[in-house]
């Protein structure tokens, strides 16, 4: 160990400087964007108030007026949080039988519940239009929130899963000989032991769903347009909106980067299945 | 209960749910890729309607493989995917490695490195497109400009104004072109997903088996003799799942295109599809059967390899 400490200070020193301008330049654009976001539309595209401007919150107080943005917001946080309560009210019980009780076929069935996320979505682009369409739920949010809900189900019953395997089979074995039921099982004894899981499950589903930018826009067109609709829809502002622009969309990826930063050890189970250790 | 089916029973909500969401829209595809099945036809009405009387079997296949669209996309949907596959993956090998060591102020760097991964895919689009790239207003621009005028103005200093002079006029490059578009989804999607990458390198490298790299040092090899023989193996099984599961994503990108040139001489698949979907629904079906074909060639890998580990 003594080689390892000596190796070279100044190469130490070299790696963190050379870390943390790695780190700073992939933050730049994000921070380009908070910056931005304090600008007036006229400032935003002038080179001479490129860092040093005087700073305005009018970006923001007019979000509402330039493009409804709590509406939208609340859209997206109403079909987020049903969809990830429903992902779990489905998943919970499916991995815990998958944990507790598997069969032989339970892993084909997770490779299968695996598979269907596989499926790219445009390939069923126009039956899923025409099925809401003709069923009357386009551009509600009870079909958006089906939809976000179907498409991270395979996630979330992977990531439950592995969590729940975690736990020693005989505690879950303890109370069915106390005579409690399955369902009591579930709420007395899973969920308070899994509750780490459940939760940072629960955050990264709900990360997904907000972030979500395919069927959200497709399936909407304004009373369930979610966030990402709202930004796609001002795509191009030709450099006039730029301060406003960076504004409701700083204020559409600030919680989410949030609370990603508490999920950072959880994306890797989730988004690797549990094969990456 | 059974010992039996109660499982079943638990699972089967989740089962029927996926089942019918992989099923119905899937066979829906399927059959309108079989028959002519346009929205609007003055003409033939009668294809308006989904009916098996329109039959055109493998017609509209033969329609897509021959449109020059969709080889086009093709090789623009690998283009993309592969480059992104490939900057990812060393950029993200190389950071792992990086700041992997501890150094001051290593929990913040991950975090501000992880942070462009939960950027929303159309702000992560508007963002680059407009604030960055914009060739006039963007910083690109404005870099462009900055560096012309400084060249421009040590042209008439003495002694170096000879070296200057040689210089050409800096032109920006507009991203929303046909030929550079591509270019432009590449960057940004790089930039969101190599944190991923780096994430799930770090991941990995923290159950590298340090005893190893400590006799290797012993022995005198090199920080590369290090890297290339003991930790690039390492990360094999990693690299292998990044690939493949960026793979699966970055198939079916879509708003990121959308958004930079509206799929303008930058298609890729999932845009092609919606493009036929405009009118065409069996030309559209039968690109999207093609699709899925293509995502399973990928998919059949990434299941054996999470397969494998799976009741460890």
């Amino acid at each position: 160990m003594a080689i390892v400490a000596q190796s070279s200070k100044y190469g130490d020193i070299g790696r963190a400087i050379l870390a943390w301008a790695v780190g700073l330049l992939f933050f730049f654009p994000i921070f380009w964007l908070v910056l931005t976001s304090f600008k007036t539309d006229a400032d935003a595209v002038k080179p001479e108030f490129l860092f040093f401007f005087t700073p305005t919150l009018e970006n923001y107080l007019n979000m509402t007026e330039n493009y409804d943005y709590w509406r939208f917001a609340t859209n997206s946080v109403i079909t987020s949080v049903f969809a990830t309560v429903f992902a779990l009210a489905v998943g919970i019980p499916c991995a815990y039988a998958m944990a507790f009780k598997p069969t032989r076929g339970t892993k084909d069935l997770l490779m299968w519940m695996l598979s269907t996320k596989m499926l790219p979505a445009a390939a069923v682009l126009y039956p899923m239009t025409f099925l809401t369409k003709s069923l009357g739920l386009f551009d509600t949010h009870f079909m958006v929130i089906v939809v976000l809900m179907l498409i991270n189900l395979p996630i979330v019953i992977w990531m439950l899963f592995t969590y729940f395997k975690e736990i020693p089979k005989e505690i879950i074995e303890a109370g069915q000989m106390d005579g409690v039921n399955t369902w009591g099982e579930i709420r007395e004894i899973l969920i308070p032991l899994a509750w780490g899981g459940i939760a940072s499950t629960a955050l990264l589903c709900f990360i997904f769903c907000w972030n979500e930018a395919y069927w959200t826009v497709r399936l909407t067109t304004t009373e369930a347009a979610t966030l990402s609709k709202l930004i796609e829809g001002n795509r191009a502002p030709e450099g006039l909106f730029f301060g406003r622009l960076s504004a409701v969309s700083a204020a559409a990826v600030g919680p989410i980067i949030v609370l990603g930063w508490f999920c950072q050890k959880q994306l890797v189970q989730g988004l690797t299945f549990g094969a990456v250790k | 209960m059974s010992d039996r089916k109660l499982p079943r029973m638990l699972q089967s909500p989740a089962v029927i749910l996926l089942l019918i969401w992989m099923l119905v829209p899937l066979s829906m595809t399927l059959y309108f890729s079989f028959i002519r099945y346009v929205l609007n036809n003055l003409r033939r009405p009668e294809w308006t309607t989904p009916s098996i009387s329109n039959w055109r079997g493998l017609g509209n296949y033969e329609f897509v493989l021959k449109s020059k669209d969709f080889l086009f996309a093709i090789q623009n949907s690998l283009l993309i995917v592969c480059s992104i596959l490939f900057l990812t993956v060393v950029l993200g090998v190389l950071i792992a490695v990086l700041i992997n060591k501890s150094f001051p102020g290593q929990g913040i760097v991950r975090v501000l490195l992880i942070s462009p991964f939960f950027v929303m895919p159309a702000v992560n689009a508007v963002l680059w497109i407009n604030m960055i790239l914009d060739p006039v207003l963007g910083l690109q621009g404005i870099a462009v400009a900055g560096i012309n005028e400084t060249v421009a103005g040590l042209r008439n200093t003495p002694l170096i104004g000879g070296f200057f002079s040689l210089w050409p006029e800096f032109n920006p490059i507009s991203f929303r072109a046909t030929q550079t578009s591509a270019y432009a989804v590449i960057m940004m999607v790089t930039w969101q997903w190599t944190p991923f990458a780096v994430l799930i390198f770090m991941t990995s490298l923290q159950s590298e088996d340090q005893q190893q790299k400590e006799a290797a040092i012993l022995d005198g090899a090199s920080a590369w003799s290090q890297f290339r023989f003991l930790t690039l193996p390492h990360l094999g099984r990693p690299i292998a799942i990044v690939v493949m599961i960026q793979a699966i994503f970055h198939l079916s990108l879509y708003a990121e295109i959308e958004i930079v040139s509206r799929g303008n001489g930058n298609k890729n698949l999932p845009y092609l599809i919606g493009e036929f979907a405009n009118n065409n629904i069996g030309a559209a079906s039968a690109t999207g059967i093609f699709a899925v074909i293509l995502a399973n060639i990928v998919a059949i890998f990434l299941l054996r390899m999470v397969g494998k580990t799976l009741m460890e």
